[in-house]
């Protein structure tokens, strides 16, 4: 271990803020998130799997291996999207802390398979560029990893096919700015796209569903 | 003397489903409790729904708002709660009686491959049921169920974000829907394996007796 205890029982209460943070920014739906952060070069911790985030305490959290996910100590049992989280954090030494998760926004984007452009300069100073989607793989599957870290590259951001947004920074404040960033882009490109689609000048769901009908409906 | 917490339970799930802003104004949501059901006053405001609200049925002398809750209880030995809500994705959906492709992971685990539209009737959603937990319901919202309230609620949820993915990814590209036969094995490793213990857990905490 190479890290001191006071860390430790930091960062635990990062991860457990990040759960709870998650939810109150409806960044989240129920348990259908996970967040890690780096303990140091080989250790991890993360959120546990299917568990409310209220309800999680700081010491529920897992220690991961890095270089091996399939190990852990303490906590309870890690998600199942680990080595995820542990593929970017070997591959990226300057990413400390990672979130996956399925906002609305990201969701349509993900479903639709849709590479998001560069919307803002926010946008390209946090993400590094557009976000795109990653292979589509089972949860929990190496596909999954695979297309995920792939679609990362020089990204700090991206897409995972019909599942979510992969996000990752520096430290957790860092990763909730470029989730927050995601989901506001995603959201001003379907906007765009809509608008540009029915010849509209102002958006809102109603417009979006009646055109839809419109075009597919029976 | 009413079982507290089912009581409490479906107290605290409408107030969620109202946070959420998944219902309308004639949603309803039930509890099966042995030959009974705790079910949800017709009318009733979920944003704030008390215990007095709250009514006990036995299934077999249901009538009237709550026959149709009593008849997918009985039908469906599996199905602990349902929740009938409408959630603003989903009643435009059901209007024009589509059906909701998996185009989301979590819609093909929690909800199943594809959600339906049935007609308007007890025996047709049960049949539309069938293999499923949720089917959109011709004009009046969606039935969610689950071997938990804290499943079901989570299926509207689930439910409410596939159809919005579903209308916003048609009108701005494309709609990719996952491979069948991956949707059905994620929803056997969802219901087997994943949720398991959660739902065994949540039983006991709703009050399941």
């Amino acid at each position: 271990m190479a890290w001191d205890k006071e860390t430790e029982l930091r960062l635990r209460q990062v991860i457990k803020d990040s759960g709870v943070n998650l939810l109150k920014e409806n960044l989240v739906q129920g348990t259908w998130g996970n967040t890690a952060v780096r303990l140091d070069e080989d250790h991890m911790l993360v959120t546990p799997t299917g568990l409310d985030y209220i309800a999680l305490q700081p010491e529920d959290m897992p220690v991961v291996q890095i270089s091996d996910p399939s190990i852990w100590s303490d906590g309870k049992k890690p998600t199942s999207e680990r080595k995820i989280h542990a593929a970017i954090m070997m591959a990226r030494p300057e990413i400390n802390a990672t979130i996956h998760s399925h906002p609305v926004y990201c969701s349509i984007l993900a479903s639709a398979r849709i590479e998001l452009p560069v919307m803002s300069d926010e946008m390209q100073r946090l993400v590094g560029g557009s976000a795109r989607v990653g292979a589509y793989g089972l949860p929990g599957t190496k596909t999954l990893k695979k297309g995920t870290v792939e679609a990362m590259t020089g990204r700090n951001a991206c897409f995972m096919a019909n599942h979510g947004v992969f996000c990752a920074g520096k430290d957790m404040d860092e990763a909730f700015e470029i989730i927050r960033i995601m989901e506001k882009s995603s959201y001003d490109y379907i906007k765009e796209q809509t608008l540009k689609a029915t010849g509209q000048s102002t958006y809102s769901d109603e417009l979006l569903f009646d055109y839809f009908v419109s075009k597919y409906g029976k | 003397m009413k079982n507290e917490k089912i009581v409490a339970t479906l107290v605290e799930y409408a107030h969620k489903l109202a946070e959420e802003k998944v219902c309308g104004i004639k949603d309803m949501i039930a509890m099966r409790s042995g030959s009974a059901m705790y079910v949800t006053k017709a009318g009733a405001d979920f944003a704030s729904l008390v215990d007095s609200d709250i009514d006990v049925v036995e299934l077999d002398k249901a009538e009237g708002e709550y026959k149709l809750f009593a008849d997918v209880f009985n039908a469906r030995e599996d199905i602990g709660a349902i929740c009938h809500c409408y959630p603003a994705w989903i009643a435009p959906l059901a209007k024009v009686g589509a059906t909701i492709p998996a185009v989301l992971d979590d819609m093909a685990q929690i909800v199943g491959s594809t959600c339906k539209t049935s007609k308007n009737d007890s025996a047709s959603i049960i049949k539309t049921l069938k293999g499923r937990n949720s089917c959109l319901i011709k004009e009046d919202g969606c039935l969610t169920s689950g071997r938990t309230m804290d499943e079901a609620y989570t299926c509207v949820l689930v439910l409410d974000k596939a159809a919005h993915c579903y209308v916003s990814s048609a009108v701005i590209g494309k709609n990719v829907i996952i491979n069948g036969l991956e949707a059905r094995l994620m929803r056997f490793v969802y219901k087997v394996k994943y949720s398991k213990k959660n739902q065994e857990n949540l039983k006991s905490a709703e009050g399941e007796v």
